[in-house]
C-alpha cells in the first residue's frame, strides 16, 4: 500500500486539484457494494418462441448481411424456417420489447426472407457417432418432422410412418397453398431426409401396420398422428355437410370438390378461415356462421382480417340447428344467439334466443367446429379425455418407450407448438434410450429492461401482400417476402435484448475506466469498480446485472 | 463570410470582431447557447467551422451552464476553448465559472453587457458581468471593436500563461451591433504572438489523472492562495501581453488608460464605451481651459490597484461613472476605486455616479453634468443618480 503524498508548502503543490500519483493506496473497488457482472439474458422473443430460436443473434447476422449464417442458426433450433416464416403465428413478435417503443420487429418476415434467400443451401452434415437404436415416428406433421430431425442429428436411425402419400401431415393436407407453397415444404422435408431419416408413406398405423409391430421393431416410438378427426355438430342433416378438413385435404391434394356458389362455413377457428378463403378461391361466395361475435373467434386475428379483406362474409351470433336437402340445394335452419356470462374458456357463452329461427340457403355446408386426435389404434395403451392424452397416461407410455406429442397429445394447436413438442420428445427419447433423466434446463432471466434512450423510432417493415383481386383468383401465396434491403433494415431495428453486441456503452460510460475491452468482450477491473451501476444503467440491452456484494 | 484575407481592414460589428479574434486565435472547441445580443458572435464562428475556415469542434448545447461545462471538459483535455454569452446566460453559467477558475482552465469568453431582467431588457449595462466578480475570472472592459478583437488575442496570451479564465466584455449594441473599420491582424503574426496552448496537466488516457477531487482543509487554502497569486501575476502578464502585442501589431491599450490626466484637478473614471464619449467631452472642456482628465479602467480583474492609485494621486476630485449598481451600496467601480485608495497616502474625494442603466444613453451632456456637479460640490457623495426622473 502506497502512502499518500503529503505537501509541506504551497510551492510543492500543483496549481489545481490534480492527482500526482495513482490511487494505489486507496483502490476505489473497496467502496463497492454492488458488483456489475456481464450476464447475458434471455430475449423475450427467444423465450416466447416455442422452438427457442436464437432470434437476437439471428437478427444480428441478418443485419450484417450474413444470411447463410442466419439460416444455419435457425436450423440449430428448427428444421422448418421456411414453413414457420410463413405460417407461424409468431409469439416472438407479441413479446418483442420494441413494441413498447414503437412497433415490434417483423421477425416472421425476416425468417421467411432468410429461408428464401437460402433455399438452395444444405446442412453441412458432420461425422457423428452412429447409434444402433432405432426410433419410429408415427406421423410426419410438424411434431413428427421435428422429432425425426433432432434424433437424426444425433445419429439415431429414424423411420417416419405416414398414412398419406406424401409427408407433411397437416402442413400439407390442412394448410392451403396460398399460405404455404408446397415447394417450400418439400424442400425442408428433403433436407430432413438428408440427415438419414427414412419416410414410409401410404402407411397408416392400425391399418397398414400395427402399433405392436412397430414397437417390436424399434427401441422407441413417437406418436405424432395429429388431430384429424373433425368434431361433429350433432344436428339433424349433418351428413349433408362436408367437414372442413376433408374439404381442405381434397383441395390441397389437387382434387377440389364441386361446391357451388353459396358456401356456408360453420365455425370460427383457423380451419374455418382456411375453408372460407379456399372456397373463395374456387369461385364461391363463402359465409362464415359463428355462434358468438368476432371478439370471441378462436382464429388468429390476422387470419380473420385477411378473410375480411378478401371478401368473406360473416354471420355472427348464429348457430345451425338442422340441415335440410331441398331439391339438391341445402337449407340450414339456424337460430340467433346472444352472449351470456363467460364460460370456462373466459369467452362469453352463447345462449339461443327462443323463437329466433331463420333459414340460410347454401350449395355447400362446411363444418369446422374443431378437430380432435383419433387415437383408436392406441386405445388400450392410454387414457384420454375428450381425445386429449392425459398426463398420467403419458408417463406410462414413456416407461414403455412410447412417446406421444403434437396435436395428438394436446389437441389442435399451432405448427410451432407441435414442433416444440416433437423436439421435446426427441430429447425425452434420447434420455430414455440412454437411461438418463431429462437434463434440467436452466431458465435464464428475461431481458426486459431496455434503455430506450439509445434507440430512434423507426417503423416496422410492412408485409407485402398481393392485391385482393389477384389473391382470390388463384392459390398463389398472398403474402410476399420482403427484400434483402428491407430484411437488413428491419433486423437493424432489433434491440438485441440481453445479448451483448459490443456497443461499447459500458466501456465509454465507466467513470472509473474500470471496464476494459478484452478479446471481443469486456472485463471489469474490480480493484477500481466502485459499483456505481452506470454501466448497467447505460447498457441499452440489459446485459449487465448488479449483484449485491456479500459483506 | 469565409475570411480569406487577414492583415486587412474590414468593417465589422463588435460581435463579429470577437468572432474574428477567436478565429485568429485558432480556438479548438466552441460551445455556446444563443442569446441576444451575443448570438452573432457564435453564429459567425459556426459558419467558420462549417466552411472549414476554423478547424474547431462546435458543440451545441441546451444551456449556457452546459456550454461552460463542455468547455471545462475540453479545456481540461488541453484544447483552446471559447464561448460567448450575455446577461441571463452568464448568470446561468455561474456555478461553472467557479469551476473553470478553480480548475485553472484558461477558457476565454466574450460577454456582451446586457441589463438583467426583470424587467426584461436587451440593452447594455454592466450588472451581468460585475455579478461574476468573485468567480476568479479575469475581466476586461473594451471600448472599441478593434480593442475587442485584440483583447481576444491578449486574453488567451495571459490566461494560458497564468492559468486563469478570462472574460472580455463589450457593451450591448453600442459595440456589439455597431460596425467600425478595424484591422484584421495577419494570421502569421497572430500565430507568432499566440503559440498553441500546451497545458502542464491535461486529461490524457495515456497519463491518467484525477482532476477536481476532494481537497481536505489542509490543502484547500493553499490552492486558493495560488489562485490569488496567479491573479497578481496576471497584472504583470497583461502588461507584458500588451507590450508584446504593440511590438507586433502597433497597438496597445494598457490595463488602465489615463487621458489628459497628468495635470487634471478632476478625473472622470469610466469603463467600456462611455470612455469614448468622455474623451470628446474632456477635449471640449480642456479647450475651454478646464483642468479635467479621464481614466479608463480596462482591466477590472485582476484590479490594477497600484496603477489606479498612481493615476489618481494628483487629482483634487474623482468622478466615477458606473453603468451598474450594487443595490444597497452603490456603483461597483466606485467601490473598487475607493477600496484601492483607502490605504494610499493620497486619497482624493470620490463622487460616485450611477448612469445609463438598461441601455439609457450616456451622452456628452450627461458627462458634462457629472463634471459640473463634481466641480460645484465640495463634499464627496457616494451615490448620485444621474437622470432619474423624480
Amino acid at each position: 500500500m502506497r502512502k499518500p503524498i503529503v505537501f509541506t508548502s504551497e510551492q510543492e503543490m500543483p496549481p489545481m486539484a490534480v492527482s500526482l500519483a495513482d490511487m494505489g493506496h486507496n483502490r476505489t473497488g473497496s467502496w463497492r457494494y454492488l458488483r456489475p457482472v456481464y450476464s447475458e439474458k434471455l430475449a423475450p422473443c427467444k423465450n416466447a418462441c416455442p422452438l427457442g430460436n436464437d432470434i437476437p443473434r439471428i437478427l444480428s447476422l441478418v443485419s450484417e448481411g450474413h444470411y447463410e449464417d442466419a439460416w444455419r442458426l435457425f436450423r440449430e433450433t428448427s428444421p422448418l424456417p421456411g414453413v414457420c416464416g410463413r405460417v407461424c403465428y409468431h409469439p416472438c413478435e407479441s413479446f418483442c420489447n420494441r413494441k413498447n417503443f414503437d412497433e415490434a420487429l417483423s421477425i416472421a418476415a425476416i425468417e421467411w426472407f432468410v429461408a428464401d434467400a437460402c433455399f438452395d443451401l444444405e446442412d453441412a452434415i458432420p461425422e457423428r457417432p452412429h447409434r444402433s437404436e432405432r426410433v419410429a415416428v408415427v406421423g410426419s406433421g410438424p411434431a413428427g418432422l421435428a422429432c425425426a430431425y433432432f434424433l437424426a442429428k444425433d445419429g439415431y436411425a429414424v423411420t417416419v410412418f405416414e398414412a398419406a402419400s406424401q409427408p407433411g401431415g397437416m402442413l400439407r393436407l390442412g394448410i392451403p397453398h396460398y399460405r404455404l407453397p408446397r415447394e417450400v415444404l418439400d424442400r425442408e422435408i428433403e433436407l430432413i431426409a438428408r440427415w438419414g431419416v427414412e419416410f414410409r408413406t401410404n402407411t397408416k398405423i392400425g391399418q397398414d401396420i400395427e402399433i405392436e409391430t412397430l414397437w417390436e421393431q424399434h427401441d422407441a416410438l413417437f406418436i405424432a398422428t395429429g388431430a384429424h378427426r373433425s368434431r361433429a355438430l350433432n344436428i339433424p342433416g349433418e351428413e349433408l355437410a362436408l367437414t372442413g378438413l376433408e374439404f381442405l385435404k381434397a383441395v390441397n391434394t389437387g382434387k377440389p370438390p364441386e361446391i357451388g356458389k353459396r358456401v356456408l362455413v360453420i365455425g370460427g377457428g383457423n380451419t374455418a378461415m382456411d375453408c372460407a378463403r379456399t372456397a373463395l378461391r374456387l369461385g364461391a361466395q363463402p359465409v362464415v356462421v359463428y355462434r358468438r361475435t368476432r371478439e370471441e373467434m378462436p382464429a388468429i386475428v390476422e387470419e380473420i382480417e385477411e378473410a375480411e379483406h378478401e371478401g368473406v362474409q360473416f354471420e355472427f351470433l348464429a348457430a345451425p340447428v338442422a340441415i335440410h336437402d331441398l331439391h339438391g340445394k341445402l337449407e340450414v335452419q339456424a337460430i340467433r344467439m346472444r352472449l351470456g356470462e363467460p364460460d370456462t374458456s373466459g369467452r362469453r357463452r352463447p345462449i339461443p334466443i327462443p323463437g329466433s329461427d331463420f333459414i340460410l340457403r347454401a350449395d355447400t355446408v362446411l363444418t369446422a367446429v374443431g378437430e380432435e386426435p383419433d387415437l383408436s389404434f392406441l386405445a388400450e395403451h392410454l387414457e384420454t379425455s375428450e381425445g386429449i392424452v392425459i398426463e398420467r397416461a403419458q408417463g406410462l407410455l414413456e416407461r414403455a418407450g412410447i412417446f406421444i406429442g403434437g396435436d395428438a397429445q394436446s389437441g389442435p394447436s399451432t405448427v410451432a407448438q407441435a414442433m416444440r413438442s416433437g423436439k421435446e420428445a426427441a430429447q425425452a427419447i434420447k434420455s430414455f434410450l440412454q437411461g438418463q433423466r431429462k437434463p434440467k434446463s436452466l431458465k435464464l432471466e428475461e431481458a426486459l429492461r431496455v434503455n430506450f434512450s439509445y434507440f430512434t423510432h423507426k417503423p416496422r417493415v410492412p408485409t407485402p401482400q398481393l392485391p385482393v383481386a389477384e389473391r382470390i383468383s388463384s392459390f398463389a401465396e398472398t403474402k410476399r417476402p420482403i427484400s434483402a434491403e428491407q430484411a437488413r433494415a428491419e433486423a437493424r431495428r432489433c434491440f438485441s435484448c440481453g445479448v451483448c453486441n459490443l456497443c461499447d456503452n459500458c466501456w465509454v460510460f465507466c467513470p472509473d475506466a474500470a471496464i476494459t475491452r478484452v478479446n471481443g468482450s469486456y472485463e471489469v477491473n474490480y480493484d477500481f469498480c466502485k459499483g456505481c451501476g452506470i454501466c448497467a444503467e447505460e447498457c441499452p440491452r440489459n446485459v449487465i446485472s448488479l449483484i449485491e456484494e456479500e459483506l | 463570410m469565409t475570411p480569406t484575407l487577414t492583415g486587412t481592414k474590414k468593417v465589422v460589428t463588435g460581435n463579429h470582431a470577437v468572432s474574428y479574434g477567436a478565429l485568429l486565435a485558432r480556438v479548438q472547441v466552441i460551445s455556446a447557447y444563443p442569446i441576444t445580443p451575443q448570438t452573432q458572435i457564435v453564429e459567425l464562428l459556426s459558419e467558420f467551422c462549417a466552411t472549414g475556415a476554423l478547424r474547431a469542434k462546435f458543440i451545441k448545447v441546451e444551456s449556457e451552464h452546459s456550454a461552460m461545462a463542455a468547455l471545462i471538459g475540453a479545456s481540461s483535455a488541453g484544447a483552446r476553448t471559447f464561448t460567448a454569452t450575455s446577461a441571463h446566460g452568464l448568470a446561468l453559467m455561474h456555478e461553472m465559472l467557479h469551476w473553470a477558475a478553480g480548475a485553472r482552465l484558461p477558457i476565454v469568453m466574450a460577454n456582451v453587457n446586457r441589463a438583467m431582467g426583470p424587467p426584461w431588457s436587451v440593452w447594455t449595462d454592466q450588472n451581468d458581468s460585475l455579478s461574476q466578480r468573485d468567480t476568479g475570472w479575469m475581466q476586461v472592459y473594451c471600448e472599441s471593436n478593434q480593442e475587442v478583437l485584440d483583447t481576444v488575442l491578449q486574453a488567451y496570451k495571459v490566461a494560458e500563461k497564468v492559468l486563469m479564465p478570462a472574460m472580455l466584455v463589450l457593451d450591448a449594441f453600442v459595440l456589439s451591433h455597431t460596425a467600425e473599420p478595424i484591422e484584421i491582424p495577419d494570421q502569421k503574426l497572430v500565430d507568432e504572438y499566440l503559440p498553441p496552448y500546451r497545458p502542464i496537466y491535461k486529461l490524457d488516457v495515456n497519463d491518467p489523472r484525477s482532476f477536481g477531487a476532494l481537497a481536505p482543509p489542509d490543502v484547500y487554502m493553499e490552492l486558493r492562495y495560488k489562485m490569488h497569486q496567479a491573479m497578481e501575476e496576471a497584472l504583470t502578464e497583461w502588461a507584458h501581453a500588451d507590450e508584446e502585442f504593440s511590438e507586433l501589431f502597433g497597438r496597445r491599450y494598457g490595463s488602465i488608460e489615463p487621458y489628459r490626466a497628468d495635470d487634471a484637478d478632476l478625473i472622470v473614471v469610466t469603463s467600456g464605451t462611455v470612455t469614448s464619449t468622455a474623451r470628446e467631452v474632456i477635449d471640449e472642456l480642456r479647450a475651454q481651459g478646464r483642468r479635467v482628465g479621464l481614466l479608463k479602467v480596462r482591466l477590472f480583474r485582476p484590479f490594477p490597484a497600484q496603477l489606479v492609485r498612481a493615476a489618481l494621486a494628483g487629482a483634487k476630485k474623482i468622478a466615477v461613472i458606473d453603468r451598474n449598481i450594487s443595490f444597497g451600496m452603490g456603483g461597483i467601480f466606485a467601490q473598487e476605486i475607493k477600496s484601492a485608495l483607502y490605504n494610499a497616502p493620497e486619497r482624493p474625494p470620490i463622487f460616485g455616479f450611477i448612469a445609463g442603466l438598461g441601455g439609457r444613453d450616456i451622452t456628452p451632456t450627461v458627462i458634462r453634468e457629472i463634471i459640473d456637479y463634481t466641480e460645484s460640490h465640495d463634499e464627496p457623495e457616494d451615490l448620485i443618480w444621474v437622470g432619474v426622473k423624480r
